[in-house]
């Protein structure tokens, strides 16, 4: 998420490219963002921007009009002149709503990175316990048919076999057994190995994009 | 000095709320701009520190030793912010300022003198603990990151080196600040008795949403660097009491627990410890299988997973009601660490069913603060 298309000359992020600004669909299989909740965020900040650049508009006209009367009262005209004080509380005052801002930026990208992760961590155990839920019912299928063989071999009343025919039977039996264990267990491995890569998989790109500059952008880092 | 006065003029700025502290802070940073890069970006969680403890420090007023304590901590505790003696007197000219603002009419020549005394003497209380612990330790320890595990899906353990040795009591806590984010300090618990190598060891439970858990977790390798604060905190072994442990410990809680657990094994008669563990998934114990390995070298040692949702390979079900129903702790010495609502719990439960008070001591991990 470093392209060059997300700011212009300036290095200024506009209103405009948040709206129109794409990003690469990951490849099927794998888990991304949900576009939506991310348009509907980037939405979110586009309104928060414009209110920005309109409230800074209308701050930039009134202290153009106060410089005015402050230069029209040493001028001798009727302006009322601020008092030092006044000044310095009005000062204050714009800081601290300023700080509000800052503040619930950095409140709303928290909230928005604790969301993802919540619903990641969410995923993440179903996608465990459902592994568990297969790897159980394999399980008891392989143990259902041991079942069976044992009942079979019951029938022969624990005698050891008679004749040859029987006595190969048995053996054959047994093979097959063993082959069917063993392939079972192979289908329990790679299942399992699947499972864990996928998630690798997950925490490699959590890796990659988590941000290792501060939070002082949230605009630009709310996504990540 | 009219400490009443103060108190009162105090209630009624206190009033305001939010507004004090942001008043105070915007003031400062308009007359001292320099002192704007010693805060976090957001400054909600800052706000509200201050305004607590202006509260402790008027409350306590009348407890000279408490207060006198508070103070010291407070004083050696801003040390690794980069506080220095000419920005006590920047934060005092702005707080007299804000409190005159909020005091509006009722404030004059008087009352102005009595805060400025007030301020006077919590600035030197703190600035003399300052200094004198500048004589013995530093500002604050740098940390080499020699060892990084995953141990689970959200827990990881590291283990740094400090420069100069960290000296503390098993159980204690630093604040840690990562280059990732400046300015945001969060508390962690030592999960090692100190060794002969001086390494340390920091279970660090990545929290939803949380900005430092990110960084010191997958944002952090072999290598990294860390800031470490000094070593607070109040949980620690009562080893004359020579009653048996009950120790309890929800996820990452273990930390303080088993730094506690070392230090046992290394006294000659050790006392017989019920360990309870828990966490919410099988995965949460991550760090069972040490413990289970130190438990068949210490005989005195008994470890019990639970497992509050899910498989357990041992108990299922809430920690403290595992642990109420599993015995009668009353003549236990009962350590508890983990999130606030589960140390409570236990806490409440035990002295419920008998435990006196002074017997429970507990660390509350809190994870309410990102």
């Amino acid at each position: 998420m470093t392209s060059d298309a997300w700011y212009d000359e300036q290095d200024r992020l506009s209103p405009d490219q948040l709206q129109t600004a794409t990003f690469p669909l990951t490849r099927w299989g794998r888990h991304g963002y949900e576009e939506e909740p991310v348009r509907a965020f980037l939405a979110e900040v586009h309104a928060e921007m414009v209110r920005l650049i309109n409230e800074r508009a209308s701050l930039w006209q009134e202290v153009q009009r106060l410089r005015r009367r402050i230069l029209g009262t040493s001028n001798g005209n009727d302006g009322v002149l601020f008092g030092k004080e006044d000044a310095h509380i009005h000062a204050v005052r714009i800081l601290s709503s300023a700080q509000r801002t800052a503040d619930r930026y950095v409140a709303d990208a928290q909230a928005y990175s604790g969301r993802l992760t919540e619903e990641a961590r969410v995923r993440r155990d179903d996608i465990m316990s459902q592994a568990q839920q297969h790897a159980d019912m394999l399980l008891e299928e392989a143990r259902t048919r041991a079942r069976a063989a044992a009942v079979a071999a019951m029938d022969h009343d624990g005698l050891p076999p008679q004749t040859d025919q029987e006595r190969r039977a048995i053996h054959a039996e047994l093979a097959y057994l063993r082959t069917f264990s063993e392939v079972y267990r192979q289908h329990l491995k790679i299942y399992t190995e699947d499972v864990l890569r996928t998630i690798e998989d997950w925490a490699s790109k959590e890796r990659a994009v988590s941000p290792d500059a501060s939070l002082g952008g949230p605009s630009r880092h709310g996504l990540t | 000095m009219d400490v009443a006065r103060l108190k009162n003029s105090f209630a009624r700025i206190a009033m305001h709320g939010d507004q004090v502290p942001l008043h105070f802070y915007s003031d400062l940073f308009l007359k001292h701009p320099e002192t704007r890069q010693m805060f976090p970006v957001s400054m909600q969680a800052q706000r509200a520190h201050l305004v607590e403890a202006l509260a402790r420090i008027v409350a306590s007023v009348e407890d000279a030793d408490d207060l006198t304590a508070f103070l010291r901590d407070l004083g050696r505790d801003h040390r690794k912010f980069g506080t220095l003696a000419p920005h006590y007197d920047a934060v005092g000219e702005s707080l007299l300022a804000t409190f005159a603002y909020f005091c509006g009419d009722a404030w004059d020549a008087e009352l102005a003198a009595d805060w400025k005394t007030a301020y006077g003497l919590v600035a030197k209380v703190m600035t003399g603990a300052a200094l004198e612990d500048e004589q013995h330790h530093p500002a604050f320890w740098k940390a080499t990151v020699v060892a990084h595990e995953r141990r689970a899906f959200d827990i990881t353990a590291l283990t740094v080196r400090t420069e100069p040795r960290l000296e503390y009591l098993p159980g204690q806590s630093v604040a840690i600040e990562s280059p990732a984010r400046p300015r945001l300090w969060r508390y962690y618990s030592m999960a090692n008795a100190p060794r002969a190598d001086g390494s340390v060891d920091f279970h660090i439970r990545l929290i939803d949403g949380g900005a430092v858990s990110l960084a010191l977790t997958a944002g952090i390798a072999v290598g990294g660097e860390l800031r470490l604060g000094p070593p607070i905190g109040a949980l620690r072994l009562d080893s004359g009491s020579g009653r048996e442990i009950l120790m309890v410990a929800g996820s990452t809680g273990l930390a303080p627990l088993k730094a506690i657990l070392e230090q046992l094994t290394g006294l000659r008669h050790a006392t017989a410890v019920h360990l309870f563990l828990g966490a919410r998934t099988a995965d949460g114990l991550y760090d069972l299988p040490g413990l289970e390995k130190m438990a068949a070298e210490h005989p005195w040692l008994n470890v019990v997973p639970v497992v509050s949702a899910g498989r357990s390979p041992g108990h299922a079900g809430a920690l403290a009601d595992v642990v109420s129903g599993h015995g009668n702790w009353s003549a236990h010495d009962a350590y508890i660490a983990g999130p606030t609502e589960m140390v409570q719990d236990c806490a409440t439960r035990l002295m419920a069913a008998g435990t006196p008070a002074m017997q429970v001591h507990v660390e509350d991990f809190g994870w309410s603060e990102p």
